[in-house]
């Protein structure tokens, strides 16, 4: 890292296109389309797409910290509907309040049990959150019995606003995952727990010699992660005004996509935050110029693979040319 | 001579009063649940064969069956200021932000075959359920004669849809004393919950005389167990929709009956009621599409022409 940074110190211009590839992607699908769609630079659809968007960031950010720490969990999905559910039976019951609380704790559980399986018991990533994302699905569906979760009422209306209301003029379910962004992003990147998980995702053995408790570490990400996921589901149900039983399938597929898209490495040790958010978007804005474009739906799949594949391969032979 | 241009113009100016439907391209949106159940497959060539014969463009999305996909679908549509939006949501709740964001920019949206509770649906495409449950069993019961065990596979409980059609099955078959429903599972509509709901009946109940299935799929699953059982004599198994592998499968006598809704007549019937929205109509909140029973000896007569 610092050798390539040092190599390229004299040509500080095509080091920012090497690092900045994702975000040259981004520019590049939202150049395309706007030349093709009047309608994409809208108000209204640059509101559509950070309203789109802002589940999956919420659902990315503790992607990153597992990526990072050497890990993924396949979990997150599963973890987006529990949370759901969990927080609209208890609102029903109790507060709205204390509904978004029990939802996220259900979704920190989830991500607490992962951490130490993987961490302590050293059970294969892939393995552990596989198992998990069966096993929540299985309880999303017994504890609602494959019902939305509505109530005679519907949910309380404070509730309801988060997921309607705005704030000058933008969505609050926009503007939170924008001040977990700065949290989490300041908690990765400027603090000794942040260096912590970087050294554990990069080099597990020399960051234990170096002293760090690397089962806490990666323990701890996997918690990170499933807490996110859990207030990714509480806005879910605030924008769906239901706790929805089927929700998130294939969640994690895709943020695993788009963390990796930011040029994360699934080595561990190597991402960060905004670029992953980069990878959020790239995702987002190409499902929505696609509908704006009216490509054909078995289209715009293919498309979406493809694109998925190509920023991925661009960021790889980008790497290999330094 | 001045007396023929005139007249040309007289025709003209009639003919240019008398186009504007045509004259004017609409833009409509469909938001579909999928792209790759059969149902909604046919609906969207129904919408897109009425919409091409108006003149009119569609512009698709889909959501795989996720509910929060298909929100921001509409608000794809939305974007793009289309003149109306047909939409078939997943869920009557989960879809309120949609119905809210097309009502926002004075779009009108028109659920068709699933309705929302949303206030902001401007119109509903719908089947008359209760009484689509009720000749399923009216029919039942008289090709039963009036005795046997009834098992239900229902659809997703939840679904309004789904509780009507159960809702008018269980009326009317509560008059035939000789036909107890000993069974009923509120299930997702696949192939798999039909197979394995008919097994665990078929096990339960060896001497079932009729099956109801929420839909095609299942009873599709059913009929698969009820042969695997060895049991395709005497045992009644109902569907609805008139998808053609169910069609076919009433015609070959695997199935007994289902319910003919068209995807086809769904599509352009949707079409239909948002250009009378569009022309300024203003029917009821619901507009009911006609059903038929579809048994062995008619099954055939309604499978879709082939595409080309």
């Amino acid at each position: 890292m610092t050798m390539r940074q040092g190599l390229n110190a004299a040509r500080p211009y095509s080091r920012f296109l090497r690092d900045q590839v994702p975000l040259l992607a981004l520019v590049a699908v939202c150049a395309t389309t706007a030349v093709l769609s009047e309608r994409f630079l809208s108000p209204v659809n640059l509101n559509n797409i950070l309203l789109q968007g802002c589940v999956m960031a919420v659902i990315a950010i503790g992607m990153t910290f597992v990526i990072i720490a050497g890990g993924f969990d396949l979990s997150v999905g599963s973890t987006v509907a529990l949370a759901g559910t969990v927080s609209a039976w208890v609102m029903l019951e109790t507060h709205w309040s204390l509904g978004a609380a029990a939802g996220i704790a259900s979704g920190a559980v989830v991500g607490y049990l992962n951490g130490l399986i993987v961490a302590r018991l050293r059970v294969n990533p892939f393995i552990t959150t596989l198992g998990s994302m069966v096993v929540v699905r299985g309880i999303v569906l017994l504890i609602t019995d494959g019902r939305p979760i509505v109530g005679d009422e519907g949910l309380p209306d404070t509730f309801l606003e988060l997921g309607r209301g705005r704030l000058f003029g933008v969505h609050l379910l926009v503007w939170l995952p924008l001040v977990l962004f700065a949290v989490f992003g300041w908690l990765l990147h400027m603090t000794a727990y942040g260096k912590r998980i970087f050294a554990t995702g990069g080099n597990r053995d020399a960051a234990f010699l170096a002293g760090i408790d690397v089962e806490r570490v990666t323990a701890s990400a996997y918690a990170w992660c499933g807490t996110l996921a859990g207030v990714a589901g509480v806005m879910l149900a605030a924008r769906l005004q239901s706790g929805q039983p089927t929700v998130g399938e294939f969640y994690e597929l895709t943020a695993i996509a788009a963390v990796v898209l930011g040029g994360a490495s699934l080595r561990g040790g190597d991402g960060k935050l905004y670029k992953s958010m980069i990878g959020v978007f790239i995702m987002v804005v190409l499902a929505n110029s696609l509908n704006l474009l009216n490509v054909h739906s078995y289209w715009q799949r293919v498309a979406i693979g493809l694109v998925i594949i190509a920023a991925a391969a661009a960021d790889q032979i980008k790497s290999r040319n330094t | 001579m001045k007396r023929l241009l005139a007249m040309f113009a007289a025709v003209f100016v009639l003919a240019l009063n008398a186009m504007p439907v045509h004259a004017q391209k609409k833009v409509i949106g469909l938001a579909l649940a999928s792209d790759t159940n059969p149902f909604y497959i046919v609906m969207r060539r129904g919408v897109e064969i009425r919409a091409k014969e108006l003149g009119w463009e569609v512009r698709v999305v889909t959501a795989n069956e996720d509910v929060n996909k298909q929100v921001n679908g509409v608000m794809d549509l939305v974007a793009q200021k289309v003149d109306g939006i047909l939409i078939s949501p997943i869920d009557a709740v989960a879809t309120g932000a949609a119905y809210e964001a097309a009502h926002k920019a004075n779009i009108p949206i028109i659920s068709i075959a699933r309705g929302a509770q949303s206030t902001y649906q401007t119109l509903f495409v719908a089947m008359d359920s209760v009484q689509i449950g009720r000749d399923i069993a009216a029919w039942a019961a008289k090709s039963a004669g009036g005795k046997g065990k009834v098992g239900m596979i229902a659809g997703p409980a939840g679904a309004n849809v789904f509780e009507e059609l159960a809702q008018g099955f269980k009326e009317q078959m509560a008059m035939h004393k000789g036909m107890p429903i000993v069974f009923e599972h509120h299930v997702a509509l696949t192939r798999e919950q039909g197979l394995k709901q008919a097994e665990d009946l078929l096990v339960a109940h060896p001497d079932v005389r009729v099956i109801y299935a929420g839909n095609d799929e299942l009873a599709l699953g059913a009929a698969q167990a009820v042969a695997a059982a060895g049991k395709k004599r005497g045992v009644l198994i109902t569907g609805l929709n008139g998808i053609p592998p169910a069609l076919a499968s009433v015609t070959k006598g695997d199935m007994d009956l289902t319910v003919v809704l068209s995807p086809m007549i769904w599509g352009r019937l949707g079409v239909d009621v948002m250009a009378g929205w569009l022309k300024g109509e203003r029917p009821k909140q619901k507009v009911f599409i006609k059903h038929i029973l579809a048994t062995k000896e008619n099954a055939a007569k309604y499978m879709p022409p082939k595409k080309k």
